[in-house]
């Protein structure tokens, strides 16, 4: 099983594993919009040693980590978000999902500054918990009350990515990181990313059911439905 | 002349632009209304009612107004502007384009109009034009880098390095001070320039730009596989070396670097003599990781005979004490080395008799003599036997129930027994096999998944739909099959609609495959908001890749997957049009009828058909009143109701060969060396009468497998069409028919071309199946002996139920009787007796 990043003409089978192993789903148009703005971030494992069956079978993809950078942080603190993430049932306990997380996780620091990922995990999904909190260092940070659009509650986690951060930067340019991000990626329609503090926690809670993400960046109709894992 | 407005109306049109663009369009339609009652025929303002009829969903009469806005004023770019905008939006693109550039024409400044019509033409792939635009808009704004970026990829895209490269550096020379690191944007267009210089060819120079540049860059891994790239294929071996070692400390899972490190130590896996270092080479590696699996696989694919035994056994014995339980998976790749196959059943046979009997098995945690060592080595076996390359079903089935006696709940032994009676032809007991795994783990929706796809194969529709629905959402419009649609559930969509194929339910299948050709499309469109996305954005690199995927996107085998069964049912509707009166159930052979057994028949189908839409038209009723909401998409806009569920107006289509064309044409562009596809291009040339086109298809299966027994009987049935052509082809059509179609030598008869074809390929099911389908085309006298050699191809070793069912579809078509078609079915079922296939009816 191979593990790297994720390209474009992965999506198709992306898609496929997400649809056949999770209930929260996306759009193409939403994986295109992780692998347009952070290319350097999703990670896919694949099965490379299965015979191809015709000159056009694209790879087999068995796993996938799907992930992106906060665009508007309420904390103003640079970090990387984990959209989805999943393994096939056939090829569990191979520690796929590990090695995804920990090339997403590196991508993070290195290319965006992210001080920390965050995630969220049904409380009922054992396994993925295992994998986060014991596995992968995560910590609960809070339990969001009813997150899943069936009612379920989520934990709220996240880890720290300092130890990752490039050495030389971590003082000098950490925090100019998070400035000059905004300047330049927002620079189409800064005004309107600006909204009172007040108001944001109100969106925070929107985003669990429907969330228009960069469309003042011009990606129209983006449409997360449960922006959620497993 | 345009009418002037008075400077009240003015401002009002002013306002009207207003609410426009923040979508207040009740508002913009009353202040459109009050200076259309003063001036009747400004076109402008009618214009830009238009375009708010178009976004409340008023279509038609915003094409009509629009035209009308542009008969009072021809003069105005707005007019024209919105004219494009209208045809945008219902994505026709050419027409879109002619009107922008009408409008640019009038308004030659207007950036608006020119980025519209810049977008556009990327999303058409017209080269020319977007350079064009793109370099009216960089002189428009040539302080925006963006502007600059963009200018370089339209020249890098239509193939132009030099150009591209230019344009890059021409920005840079303006920058006074270096950017920041931080500054992604710089970072990534000199990412960009470096692999334009790479494409172009001069690898010591992309080596030298990157390494002036690499500082600074924060995509570490991209730069880092670059560098040793370039170092390897300029040679220098041990600064490759050295890059790749890098590469693999960050990432021991990805082959690509591994077999790249063998390029730099030359090491080749088929040279004897090399062996030793690269096994030594994987051992370092394997050392150097406990989790590290890559390592250790890949000497399994270059090691032979006692050496791969050797190294397989550890390997093997590891996995399956983890209680990996896709060991299988990860080594049935080596089973095409029939040698190896065989080394590891010994070797895990082996494993198994070490087991201790009647699963009493020793409490050890660890080592060989686990519980769970001994249910992955049964589970491993069963899976082994179940596979197409050592399958042996009654032993397949005889390790899943032992490991079944060990763990009856387990969701993965379960799985594999529903497989193996999938295997034996058993759909139905498949089906229920995989819906009791299903209810061991009704949290996990991979099982869910297999097991709907198991309810589709043995046609049970409903009950699949509702497997699904306990994973989506039900209560969109159109319940679970809404959502699944919604949310572009391909595989789901494709086996419903194969399913339905098989059925004879070809409304529904045509259904569901246009369902997949129009998703299709939305990816293809889903590309148009990066055009300027990206741009802003400034990750070049990966919207290039984006781009050029999006320019094969119909290669990939999802669509083929759909076209070919979707043209092959138009090529039926062409051939006998009264299928398509059978709608959805299946259909009564009418040709074998007298006339008034055909009346009662079609009687009946009718009524049938009447109680079928009355049921629809009540169910749908019913979901109506339930649906308490207005119906709306997941984009939030209202979704109207599908008017055609059933697929009845795709089935009475009066152009079947012209539906079957649309599928088949994309197939044959993008993805050509699919035999399959051109086998079915085929079918639909011939019919209308483009023998050209289909001696293309010929030509390119003949490419690829020139033995293929489809290929040959087409080519026999297009010599026997242009042989007797009712008139002549035209002389330059015959010529090129003369040098081209020599798939049949001139001195030999067309039967005993194919004599001579049956008897080279004796004991190969297919290729007889092939000759024989060619001997009754030829002559329909031979039928009897035709029907007698197809039921003995069941007797041949190797043939699996695929070709007993292939077989029996020829056979049909033929037009054999009832009393032969059983004695088929007799001799087919005595070869699986398992099957379900082969019940005459």
């Amino acid at each position: 099983m191979d593990i790297r990043v994720l390209r474009p003409e992965d999506i198709p089978h992306v898609q496929l594993a997400n649809l056949t192993n999770l209930p929260e789903n996306y759009f193409c148009k939403y994986y295109l919009y992780h692998a347009m703005s952070w290319p350097q971030l999703s990670y896919v494992a694949v099965d490379v040693s299965r015979p191809k069956k015709s000159p056009y079978e694209p790879p087999k993809i068995v796993g996938y980590v799907l992930a992106k950078m906060e665009e508007e942080p309420t904390d103003g603190v640079q970090h990387g978000h984990i959209t989805s993430l999943s393994v096939m049932r056939t090829h569990r306990r191979l520690g796929l999902a590990e090695k995804l997380m920990r090339q997403s996780q590196r991508a993070m620091a290195e290319t965006y500054g992210a001080s920390y990922v965050s995630l969220h995990v049904r409380i009922s999904n054992v396994a993925a918990l295992h994998l986060y909190r014991d596995t992968l260092k995560f910590t609960v940070d809070k339990t969001e009350s009813k997150y899943y659009a069936d009612g379920e509650d989520a934990y709220s986690m996240r880890k720290d990515l300092t130890d990752l951060l490039p050495e030389s930067d971590e003082e000098s340019e950490a925090e100019g990181d998070a400035a000059d991000e905004g300047d330049e990626v927002g620079s189409a329609g800064k005004k309107e990313n600006k909204e009172p503090s007040k108001e944001s926690g109100k969106k925070t809670k929107e985003k669990k059911r429907k969330v228009k993400v960069g469309r003042q960046l011009g990606v129209g109709d983006l449409v997360e439905r449960n922006e959620s894992k497993a | 002349m345009p009418q002037q407005l008075s400077s009240k109306d003015l401002s009002l049109f002013r306002q009207l632009h207003k609410y426009y663009d923040s979508k207040q369009y009740k508002k913009g339609l009353r202040n459109a209304d009050q200076i259309l009652r003063r001036n009747p025929n400004h076109g402008d303002t009618q214009a830009m009612k238009a375009l708010i009829l178009n976004a409340m969903g008023q279509t038609d009469e915003a094409f009509a107004l629009a035209k009308e806005a542009l008969k009072h004023d021809m003069k105005s770019h707005i007019c024209w502007h919105v004219y494009g905008l209208l045809y945008r939006s219902v994505k026709n693109f050419e027409e879109a384009i002619k009107a922008y550039k009408f409008a640019l024409r009038l308004q030659p400044d207007n950036g608006n109009i020119q980025r519209d019509l810049a977008l556009l033409q990327m999303q058409m792939r017209d080269y020319a034009g977007y350079l064009q635009s793109r370099r009216a808009m960089l002189q428009a704004r040539p302080g925006l880098r963006q502007n600059w970026t963009a200018m370089a990829v339209a020249h890098h895209l239509s193939g132009d390095l030099a150009a591209a490269e230019k344009v890059l550096t021409t920005f840079e020379e303006t920058l006074t001070k270096p950017p920041p690191k931080s500054d992604l944007e710089h970072a990534e267009a000199m990412l960009y320039k470096n692999t334009i210089i790479a494409e172009s060819g001069d690898t010591r120079r992309a080596l030298d730009h990157l390494e002036s540049i690499m500082r600074n860059q924060l995509d570490r891994t991209a730069v880092m596989e670059m560098r040793a790239k370039y170092l390897l294929s300029l040679g220098r071996m041990e600064d490759a070396e050295a890059a790749y070692r890098e590469l693999l400390d960050r990432n021991n899972e990805y082959r690509a670097y591994y077999e790249a490190l063998e390029k730099c130590l030359s090491l080749e896996r088929s040279n004897q003599e090399h062996r030793e270092r690269l096994t030594a080479l994987y051992d370092e590696y394997a050392k150097s990781s406990e989790r590290v699996d890559a390592a250790r696989r890949i000497p399994l694919d270059f090691l032979e005979g006692e050496e791969f035994k050797t190294a397989a056994d550890p390997y093997l014995r590891r996995m399956l004490r983890k209680g990996v339980p896709s060991t299988f998976a990860n080594v049935k790749a080596l089973y095409s080395d029939a040698s190896k196959k065989q080394t590891i059943e010994e070797l895990v046979e082996g494993y198994s008799s070490e087991l201790p009997m009647n699963g009493s098995a020793e409490k050890q945690p660890n080592g060989d003599h686990s519980d769970s060592f001994q249910q992955a080595v049964l589970f491993f076996l069963a899976q082994h036997y179940n596979y197409y390359l050592s399958r042996n079903l009654p032993k397949a089935m005889e390790f899943t129930d032992k490991a079944l006696e060990r763990n009856p709940e387990s969701v993965d032994y379960n799985m594999t027994k529903a497989r193996i009676w999938k295997h034996y032809g058993d759909l139905q007991k498949a089906s229920e096999t995989m819906n009791h795994a299903r209810s061991l783990d009704e949290k996990d929706r991979y099982i869910n998944s297999k097991c709907a796809k198991y309810q589709l194969r043995n046609h049970q529709n409903e009950d699949a739909l509702k497997t699904m629905s306990k994973f989506t959402k039900n209560d969109t419009v159109g319940g679970p099959l809404g959502d699944l649609h919604d949310m572009q559930c391909l595989w789901y969509i494709t086996e419903d609609g194969l399913s339905y194929a098989r059925q004879g339910k070809y409304g529904l299948a045509l259904k569901r495959f246009k369902a997949i050709y129009d998703m299709f499309d939305v990816w293809q469109e889903d590309q148009f908001d990066f055009h300027s996305y990206s741009i802003r954005k400034g990750q070049v690199r990966a919207y290039v890749d984006m781009v050029r995927w999006e320019d094969r996107l119909r290669e990939h085998p999802f669509y083929a997957r759909i076209a070919i069964p979707a043209a092959k049912i138009y090529v039926q509707l062409f051939d006998k049009p009264s299928l398509a009166s059978g709608l959805n159930g299946p259909i009564p052979d009418y040709d074998k009828m007298d006339a008034s057994e055909r009346r009662k028949a079609m009687k009946k189908a009718k009524r049938e058909q009447e109680k079928q839409e009355k049921a629809e038209a009540e169910r749908r009723e019913a979901e109506k009143k339930n649906a308490a909401k207005k119906p709306v998409g997941p984009d939030g806009e209202p979704k109207k109701e599908d008017p055609d569920p059933q697929g009845k107006q795709l089935l009475a289509t009066k152009e079947p060969l012209g539906e079957a064309t649309k599928y088949v044409e994309p197939l044959l562009e993008f993805a050509p060396r699919n035999i399959e596809g051109q086998n079915v291009g085929f079918e639909v040339f011939i019919r209308r009468k483009k023998y050209l086109r289909g001696l293309k298809c010929l030509l390119q299966t003949a490419s690829v497998d020139p033995e293929n027994p489809t290929l040959h009987e087409q080519t026999i049935r297009l010599r026997k069409s242009l042989d007797s052509l009712p008139e002549p082809l035209s002389p330059k059509v015959s010529e090129v028919v003369k040098s081209s179609f020599t798939l049949i030598p001139d001195n030999v008869s067309l039967s005993d071309f194919n004599e001579s074809y049956i008897s080279k390929h004796a004991g190969s099911a297919a290729h007889i199946r092939g000759g024989l389908d060619a001997r009754q085309s030829l002559d329909s006298n031979t039928q009897k002996k035709n029907e007698e050699e197809l039921i003995g191809t069941l007797q041949f070793s190797g043939v699996d139920i695929q070709d007993g069912l292939d077989g029996l579809a020829l056979l049909k078509s033929w037009g054999a009787d009832e009393a032969t078609v059983s004695k088929y079915d007799e001799a087919a079922r005595k070869r699986w007796p398992e099957a379900t296939f082969f019940e005459t009816s």
